[in-house]
């Protein structure tokens, strides 16, 4: 069973890397995009108008991509406290619940995404002329990222294989 | 009994270790359902609440701090702390602390103060005959200063969950006063303790030395000019502000200090998509969690229940920082900062506390947390860079942690070291 996850681990740790790679192009646009829209307001004299919906547009991409990698690295804040004084089995039936219950928020994510998106899809966003329903296409891509990548941590746990901890992590979390 | 479905479904999730941002989503999509509203609710607010232009200030302040940790901008501020107060009692404490205040003015992540820090003086200190735990104590302690001066971005979330209608301008004005009384406090609690132990002091290299690492510093100080003051005057929103300050750390590591390489540019960028995306994913989910405390009127039921304890505002002030100490040493800041003010701050009006004074008081209570066991992640990051158990460091911190609480009081109970600076701009 082991050689497969890991052929499967290794394609997803392509997905995860791809989508930190374009979270983190996000970020340095959104900076450009802001920049622009200074530069645009004090030596142009003209304010761009489409400079602050995009970038917030991009800041759900980049929240939702980033939040998704989370899951795989393991980075995302929880309380250890109990977990300290468990044992390692106890520990692993804790996880593979925690898993479990971020695999389910995450098809809400999906399924209620799709829903949200199909019912904006009509409408436009202001400034921009793209439909409604793309704001919530980041939802329902960051959902089935998070399932894949939380099905990946239950199977690796099932086959013996080691999963970065939530919480292990903790820089700059202040 | 839907209190107890949100709340009790909360805790059970936290204390399996799920992570914060979705036992704020679960808990809050199992009392919609409970109640019998739309499911769909929880998604449409967890998407409103991360679109916000105002939330865009987070990442971007991290995202400058990442620059300036990793482009040599915190060695130059140390250099300049060195020469500016090492030939006082416990000399190169006092240069760990004056580094805290400089640094903090620019970077406003207290885990990116202490690793920036204490990579640097833990070491040095550890040379020059200081003990170990004394280096981790000051690093350590003297990072919540970060927090507390502008640009904090622990302010801005603050800000947010209470609804976006508090300045941040007025609350970065805020902190400047209690975060220089708790610079002070930690200076001369360092003083004593170098004393006791008997630590060397520096030699003072003379005021042109002075002047000249100051000169180094300044592309670094002139920041903090730009932030407060853009933000204060009104000429930039926040975001803008933020922004500008990752154009400007870019462009003073890439072209003034030739310190940041693309190697170090990408790191320093997916550091911050990791730190951000994280952060940001806790505050849209307690975007909801927030809106059905509201819809519950727990603040108010919340409220009422604090009258039976005292009508006196000093008292409830007292609970109010036993509790946040308490929760302050178990969770990390942002999810609680998110968590507690739709909760608390409500509460606190009632009893006549300015919304921009208990931010103050909730950011430095939060921030003596993080310096806490069993959770306390700026402990953890002193403790990394110096290579200490967090058994041994504790053992010594103690008049540390009392000068941060004896901050706090004074904090807690002088309104106006928090409010006089701020109404001077009005």
């Amino acid at each position: 069973m082991q050689p497969v996850i890991l052929k499967i681990s290794a394609v997803l740790g392509i997905v995860s890397r791809l989508s930190l790679w374009c979270s983190g192009v996000g970020l340095v646009l959104m900076t450009v995009f802001i920049a622009w829209q200074v530069f645009g307001r004090f030596v142009l004299n003209d304010t761009p108008t489409w400079t602050e919906t995009s970038s917030v547009l991009l800041m759900g991409w980049f929240i939702i991509l980033g939040a998704a990698v989370g899951i795989r690295e393991g980075n995302h804040l929880s309380f250890d406290v109990l977990l300290y004084v468990l044992g390692d089995r106890a520990k692993r039936v804790l996880f593979t619940i925690s898993d479990i219950v971020v695999i389910a928020f995450a098809c809400g994510m999906v399924g209620y995404g799709v829903q949200l998106a199909r019912n904006a899809w009509a409408t436009t966003i202001p400034n921009l002329g793209f439909s409604g329903g793309l704001v919530f296409i980041s939802l329902i891509f960051g959902g089935v990222l998070m399932v894949s990548f939380s099905a990946e941590r239950l199977l690796r746990r099932l086959a013996g294989l080691p999963t970065a901890r939530f919480g292990e992590n903790n820089d700059g979390v202040d | 009994m839907e209190l107890y479905v949100l709340f009790g479904t909360f805790a059970v999730l936290l204390l399996i270790g799920t992570p914060v941002a979705f036992c704020l989503g679960v808990s809050s999509f199992a009392t919609i359902v409970y109640l019998g509203l739309p499911p769909v609710v929880v998604f449409q607010r967890l998407n409103s609440g991360i679109s916000v232009f105002a939330l865009m200030a987070i990442p971007f302040f991290i995202y400058a701090g990442e620059l300036m940790v990793r482009g040599d901008i915190a060695r130059r501020l140390v250099a300049l702390a060195g020469a500016a107060v090492g030939h006082l009692r416990g000399g190169l404490g006092q240069v760990n602390i004056a580094a805290s205040v400089l640094f903090g003015g620019i970077s406003g992540s207290a885990a990116a103060d202490a690793s920036a820090i204490g990579g640097l003086m833990i070491p040095q200190m550890e040379e020059r005959g200081y003990g170990k735990d004394y280096a981790v104590n000051i690093t350590v302690v003297s990072s919540i200063i970060a927090l507390m001066l502008p640009p904090s971005h622990n302010l801005i979330i603050y800000s947010i969950s209470a609804g976006g209608r508090i300045s941040i301008a007025d609350l970065f004005t805020a902190g400047i006063v209690p975060g220089l009384i708790l610079a002070l406090s930690l200076m001369v609690v360092a003083w004593m303790v170098a004393k006791k132990r008997g630590y060397e002091t520096e030699r003072f290299p003379g005021g042109r030395a002075v002047l000249g690492l100051l000169i180094n510093a300044t592309p670094g100080l002139i920041l903090v000019a730009i932030i407060f003051g853009g933000v204060r005057s009104g000429i930039f929103t926040a975001s803008e502000s933020s922004c500008i300050a990752v154009v400007y750390a870019i462009g003073v590591t890439v072209l003034a200090y030739r310190t940041l390489n693309w190697t170090a540019f990408v790191s320093a960028t997916l550091g911050a998509v990791r730190t951000a995306s994280m952060v940001l994913l806790v505050i849209g989910c307690a975007a909801c969690f927030a809106w059905l405390l509201a819809y519950l009127r727990v603040p108010a039921q919340l409220a009422e229940a604090m009258k039976d304890i005292s009508n006196n505002p000093i008292v409830i002030l007292l609970v109010l920082n036993l509790v946040l100490l308490l929760l302050g040493t178990f969770m990390d800041m942002s999810p609680l900062i998110v968590i507690t003010t739709p909760i608390f701050l409500p509460v606190a009006t009632a009893y006549g506390v300015d919304p921009v004074h208990f931010g103050i008081i909730l950011i430095l209570n939060l921030g003596i947390g993080l310096c806490t066991p069993p959770v306390g992640a700026v402990l953890f990051v002193g403790c990394a860079v110096g290579q200490l158990s967090v058994g041994q460091a504790i053992r010594t911190i103690w008049p540390f942690y009392l000068a941060a609480v004896a901050t706090l009081l004074l904090v807690t109970y002088i309104p106006a070291l928090s409010l006089w600076l701020p109404s001077l701009f009005h």
